[in-house]
């Protein structure tokens, strides 16, 4: 039985559909990374798997209990760490994860002494009393994390938690969660940050407008993606119409088009020598051709026509 | 209920660590509950209003002496003729035979001079009929030694004895036709405890939720088994205690340092405020819950806040303001809270004879209640 199912998830705001059927799973001692560009869907999708949000359709099981029947029981089993530094400012980070246990149900005694136990697992112990409004970035992300670990969740819902901190907060968090995952924990962790989902993933969705558009482990997604380069043309591509050219709309698909650039599959033939002479005789003026091997930022491309970083 | 506490209580920790919210909640308070009350303080009360006289009592007999207790019997406060004249324009010569004539049961007259203006004032008044009470006072008192004691001439002992025993006739006089209005302290109290607590209350309150609801806290709070009424409720209770601690110490304050006797109504004013705070903290709460943005809501809250105060006659007393505005004061909770202090620190009034304004209190807290639940955000 999975950790984490959650199956067919809908979520409408008037107009704009912000989740679309997404189904994924979550195992013991696996990290699901949901992978998708500001605006795809991700937090919601967090939010309805936390209770936050109620979907208009589908279904969220935590260990095989749905919210209607057990929200005690699933509440207690997840802890979730979201986008925004949501702490007391004023208080320490002590006092923060004291609160923030209590909050979850434990006891007065058991906050205190699993506060001191998270103050030193995060590195945090010797500013655990100072307030959290004098703490660095980093420092708040990880006492951010530690209030969600305070009642030993087996399911852990991170939201994009490494937003705005340098690389080497980063890392130590990440290195963190690796560490929870070690121990059983399951974790679903949002981003739209590739080399997070890249390093940090066993299993990754790809979601953009609400949609999960793939899914599975890196070596998958990429074969998903196919296994040809992709080719990227630099040139003058305004008002140009490639599907018009003579040949062109049966050796290659493309991908994505802007004014100043061209990116391109090629269909049947993969031979790079002969799709790079093809993409050199384009009839208009071709500035630089790039060939871009098979990653996840490729997949992403192929599945949603832009760059995550968009 | 647990959940309700432990909110409460961090909410209440939270606000009391912020050395500048000590300002609105006790210095500010204080200064105003000062200036307002020596501003609105009793000139016209006669029965506490003691006009000085200075006094040059030349007379070599008793009966000077005997006329001088008179005198601050009837209100009027002896100086002794060195004093500086600007602390008494007025003054009475005794003469120096005053007892002698009395006793030969012949007229004796008094000096009274008067340095002030033209103009007579009306403390001019005051000490006039005050004098002339007191020359009254004397001769009733030589006539009921007279009756007392037949054949005998008055004795100093036996005219002060007359002194101290209590008149035969009196007259009580009251209010008639008006109502007395609160004054001094007595006034000032009340009036700026309602303010500054509705005034706190409505901003620390708005605040603060509208501070959780951008940074995040009250939706992870929601994520946690917190249901929305104990985010309510548990939010409310911080701003009802934060209430208790600015209430218990202007009651102090006005019990101790300012004489506003507080203490013989104490459970009558501790459960109108318990009241008040509740219906303060939910609004407070609704306002943070509509707003976005702290500066938003300590705008708004300010907009309400003020007007709400004047209203109530908050700043002052609200029988000077016209019967449509003493009406419009029960529009709003600060009226009613006013009215019910008013009622029982100056009217003297019981728990049963406030009874209406609790009921009105109730009634704003339940609607304030209603809405916050209504319009709960996270």
């Amino acid at each position: 039985m999975s950790l984490l199912r959650a199956r067919d998830l809908s979520k409408r705001f008037g107009e704009l559909k912000a989740v679309d059927g997404v189904s994924l799973t979550v195992e013991s001692g696996e990290i699901y990374g949901l992978l998708g560009p500001n605006g795809a869907g991700k937090t919601t999708t967090l939010s309805m798997i936390c209770g936050l949000l109620a979907p208009d359709s589908g279904e969220v099981r935590i260990d095989g209990k749905s919210f209607h029947e057990h929200p005690g029981e699933v509440r207690r089993a997840m802890g979730v760490v979201p986008q925004e530094i949501a702490l007391y400012k004023e208080m320490s980070g002590r006092e923060n994860l004291e609160f923030w246990g209590r909050i979850a149900g434990i006891s007065r005694r058991d906050a205190r002494t699993r506060a001191a136990e998270l103050l030193d697992a995060l590195g945090l112990a010797d500013r655990a009393d100072d307030p959290v409004k004098n703490y660095s970035g980093g420092m708040q992300r990880r006492i951010n994390l530690g209030c969600a670990l305070m009642h030993r969740p087996r399911l852990l819902l991170l939201d994009e938690p490494t937003v705005g901190i340098d690389p080497q907060a980063r890392a130590n968090i990440l290195d963190f969660i690796r560490g929870l995952v070690a121990d059983g924990m399951g974790v679903l962790y949002t981003t739209h940050y590739l080399e997070e989902a890249e390093t940090l993933c066993h299993r990754i969705g790809i979601i953009d407008h609400g949609r999960l558009l793939a899914e599975g482990t890196l070596e998958e997604l990429k074969r998903h993606g196919g296994e040809t380069d992709l080719f990227a043309v630099e040139g003058d591509f305004n008002g140009a119409d490639p599907a018009a050219w003579d040949g062109f709309a049966e050796a290659f698909r493309i991908i994505q088009q802007t004014e100043r650039s061209l990116t391109v599959a090629p269909l049947g033939d993969p031979d790079p020598a002969r799709c790079l002479k093809a993409l050199l005789n384009l009839p208009v003026r071709v500035e630089n051709v790039t060939v871009k091997r098979p990653s996840l930022n490729e997949t992403f491309l192929r599945l949603t026509g832009r760059e995550l970083r968009e | 209920m647990n959940n309700i506490v432990l909110i409460g209580w961090t909410n209440t920790r939270l606000f009391l660590r912020d050395k500048g919210s000590w300002v609105w909640l006790f210095l500010m308070p204080l200064t105003f509950v000062g200036f307002m009350g020596f501003a609105v303080r009793a000139p016209s009360g006669p029965a506490e209003a003691r006009p000085a006289v200075l006094i040059d009592n030349r007379d070599e007999g008793f009966l000077g002496r005997i006329f001088l207790r008179e005198l601050g019997e009837q209100g009027l406060r002896v100086l002794s003729p060195d004093a500086a004249a600007d602390d008494a324009p007025r003054g009475i010569v005794i003469p120096p035979d005053f007892t002698a004539r009395v006793l030969a049961h012949k007229q004796a007259s008094l000096e009274f001079f008067d340095s002030g203006g033209d103009t007579p004032d009306k403390e001019d008044f005051l000490v006039g009929a005050r004098l002339l009470r007191a020359v009254i006072a004397l001769n009733g008192h030589l006539a009921e030694h007279a009756v007392a004691h037949p054949g005998e001439p008055p004795t100093e002992a036996g005219l002060a004895a007359l002194l101290e025993s209590p008149p035969s006739v009196s007259v009580h006089a009251t209010h008639a036709g008006r109502r007395p209005r609160p004054v001094g302290f007595a006034f000032s109290l009340p009036g700026n405890l309602v303010m500054y607590l509705f005034l706190n209350t409505l901003i620390f309150g708005g605040a603060a939720v509208a501070e959780q609801r951008r940074s995040g806290v009250l939706r992870r709070m929601a994520i946690h088994a917190t249901t929305r009424a104990e985010l309510l409720y548990g939010t409310i209770f911080g701003l009802m205690l934060l209430a208790a601690v600015q209430v218990a110490f202007l009651l102090a304050v006005g019990q101790f340092v300012l004489g506003v006797d507080i203490a013989h109504s104490l459970p009558g004013i501790v459960l109108t405020l318990i009241l008040f705070s509740w219906v303060a903290a939910s609004l407070g709460v609704l306002i943070g819950f509509l707003v976005t943005g702290e500066e938003k809501v300590v705008g708004i809250c300010l907009a309400i806040a003020l007007p709400a105060a004047a209203l109530a006659g908050c700043w002052w007393p609200l029988e000077f303001a016209p019967a449509f505005l003493q009406h419009a004061a029960l529009a709003v909770p600060t009226g009613w809270a006013l009215r019910a202090l008013h009622q029982l620190i100056t009217f003297g009034a019981g728990i049963s004879q406030i009874t209406t304004s609790l009921g009105a209190l109730a009634a704003f807290g339940i609607a304030a209640n209603f809405a916050a639940l209504r319009f709960f955000r996270i």
